[in-house]
């Protein structure tokens, strides 16, 4: 009888330990999911409250509307520059320096230190560096591109800066995959005479292969997620040529006040994180190599 | 170990520097410009050197704007939002690691499961929660949302786990209770990960920009990193101010960055402080 009261003692002390993770969970992560749910299928007035049922309604009045479908093919451009830009760029520096040498643990440093650096001071540096009539970018390359004002180039300042944020910690993982291709492997791929281009084909890269559907798969996620950079740097402009997802939902819901739209919205950009995961899921079976 | 450098690893090394150089380019041009005049910032080509090391951004950047406001509400809400977010997933990570109770690995997976919920696309819901609690612009309103962190609650139970269960029969036949378990035996053990969880938690809060923009309205609330974007001398060429805050901002990371290389680059080899 005392053993049953202890061990029930012990099982409600054991949830008072999980009660303040369980209570965040709920309030900030559960709960504000499924009133985005409801509210994206309702008509919600200005203070966030629902006045009716509209079923999909919000969701055929978003794809209709043509500032969403320029912020849906927008998020998809930044993506589709951003990642290849990225992992070739992180490949590259990966494969100067991998080989343990002298100088290549200040190289490695060099690549990592963006790292150090806060989105939002990277982006107002950013903002200044492009800047067409004081920015070095234009001098340094002899170009007369008006970055921010012209609609062709303003999204490449944004990817640009997206690698740049990534490239420290997406330089490191393919740095470690690397490192941890056997030497022997590639040491008998030489001696079979394969150059340095089919030994990484054919022997480092399937076996690194892992890493990088980590990294597409996590870049993918955050491409969908984009908004910040947008907000410092753009504006969503010029004529909303870097408006993306993330950017509209916050204008929709906190400048506009549409919360129907706003979680509408929201919602497309659940959906779209779950199902790009998905697929790099699908992709691995057939295309990743695991040792 | 190292070989000799043939050429070809000469040629790779001189690459690679240049690169890294390109790379760091903007932190160097941001530390460079913070000592611009107006004058300089106009110039035509322009300048990658100031011509004079002299203080005056810092001193318009500190003294005409809310930038030392902006610094402490940051530090205040990094310091007090980690320490609170450590004494969450610690109590959770040893509920599930340590002790034995029904139901202990489905609701350690309700909590892990917010990890497929990206708090970016839920900031609608976030703020009308944290208005209608009064929070916005409160330091508990900022710090909120970043109090539940599932990856460290994760990579905790993974360490707290390593622990022998004998410890803890032992300690209990002595009569201590779980709690004190947890304060005088797991958390020394676990010191130096929860130590380096603790100074992530502490940057990841510092640096976050789009919910501490939306949770403040005034602008004696504002975060530095929203602030420092709102410093007012954008519209026009007189970027010295911002060059200099962001000066301000960049070098203590850097330079806590450069001393916890080692550190970072071992934890991502691990996977441990990714996300």
């Amino acid at each position: 009888m005392k053993g049953h009261h202890s061990s029930l003692r012990r099982t409600i002390s054991g949830y008072l330990y999980l009660v303040p993770a369980l209570v965040l969970a709920y309030l900030f992560s559960y709960r504000p999911f499924l009133k985005t749910i409801i509210n994206s299928v309702s008509l919600v007035n200005f203070s966030g409250k629902i006045v009716e049922f509209v079923g999909l309604d919000n969701f055929r009045h978003l794809f209709a509307d043509r500032n969403f479908q320029v912020s849906l093919v927008n998020t998809f451009r930044f993506a589709l520059l951003f990642i290849p830009l990225d992992l070739l760029f992180c490949m590259f520096c990966a494969l100067l320096v991998y080989r343990k040498r002298r100088f290549n643990g200040f190289n490695e440093t060099l690549f990592i230190m963006p790292m150090a650096v806060a989105m939002s001071s990277a982006a107002l540096v950013f903002k200044a560096l492009f800047n067409p009539t004081i920015g070095v970018v234009n001098h340094l390359f002899s170009l007369s591109i008006r970055w921010f004002d012209d609609p062709r180039w303003a999204m490449l300042t944004i990817v640009l800066l997206g690698v740049w944020m990534a490239m420290g910690l997406d330089f490191l993982l393919l740095l470690g995959a690397l490192r941890s291709v056997p030497k022997q492997l590639v040491e008998a791929a030489q001696i079979e005479g394969a150059g340095p281009v089919s030994t990484f084909l054919r022997v480092q890269l399937p076996l690194i292969s892992p890493t990088i559907l980590f990294i597409v798969t996590t870049r993918l996620r955050d491409s969908m997620l984009l908004g910040g950079p947008v907000m410092v740097m753009t504006a969503g402009g010029p004529f909303r040529s870097t408006q993306t997802l993330v950017y509209q939902m916050y204008v929709e819901g906190f400048v506009a006040g549409n919360y129907s739209k706003g979680s509408a919205i929201s919602v497309v950009v659940f959906a779209l994180t779950f199902l790009l995961v998905l697929l790099a899921f699908r992709f691995e079976r057939r295309g990743v190599f695991y040792q | 170990m190292r070989r000799t450098m043939g050429p070809f690893d000469i040629l790779k090394a001189l690459v690679a520097t240049m690169l890294g150089l390109i790379v760091i380019f903007p932190i160097y041009y941001a530390f460079s410009a913070s000592f611009f005049t107006l004058s300089e910032f106009s110039a035509s080509p322009p300048k990658l050197f100031p011509s004079s090391f002299s203080l005056h951004n810092y001193v318009r950047a500190w003294n005409d704007s809310l930038l030392p406001r902006f610094m402490a509400n940051s530090l205040l809400v990094s310091f007090f939002g980690s320490v609170l977010r450590m004494v969450v997933a610690i109590l959770a990570a040893f509920a599930v690691a340590l002790l034995r109770f029904k139901g202990r690995n489905l609701l350690f997976f309700v909590i892990l499961g917010t990890m497929m919920l990206p708090a970016d696309a839920l900031i609608i819901e976030n703020y009308l929660t944290v208005s209608r609690m009064g929070l916005v612009d409160s330091y508990l309103g900022i710090m909120s949302v970043y109090l539940l962190a599932p990856v460290q609650l994760f990579m905790l139970r993974q360490s707290f786990k390593t622990i022998p269960q004998t410890y803890r029969e032992v300690a209990a036949m002595d009569g201590c209770s779980d709690f004190r378990f947890l304060v005088s035996v797991v958390l020394p053990i676990s010191g130096s990960i929860v130590l380096t969880l603790w100074l992530h938690s502490f940057v990841t809060i510092w640096n976050t920009y789009l919910w501490p923009l939306l949770v403040t309205n005034k602008p004696l609330m504002r975060t530095v990193q929203v602030g420092i974007t709102m410093l007012g001398y954008a519209d026009s060429l007189d970027y010295g101010p911002i060059f200099a805050a962001i000066t301000l901002l960049l070098l203590p990371s850097v330079a806590i960055f450069l001393v916890l290389r080692k550190r970072i680059v071992a934890g991502i080899a691990a996977g441990t402080i990714v996300g």
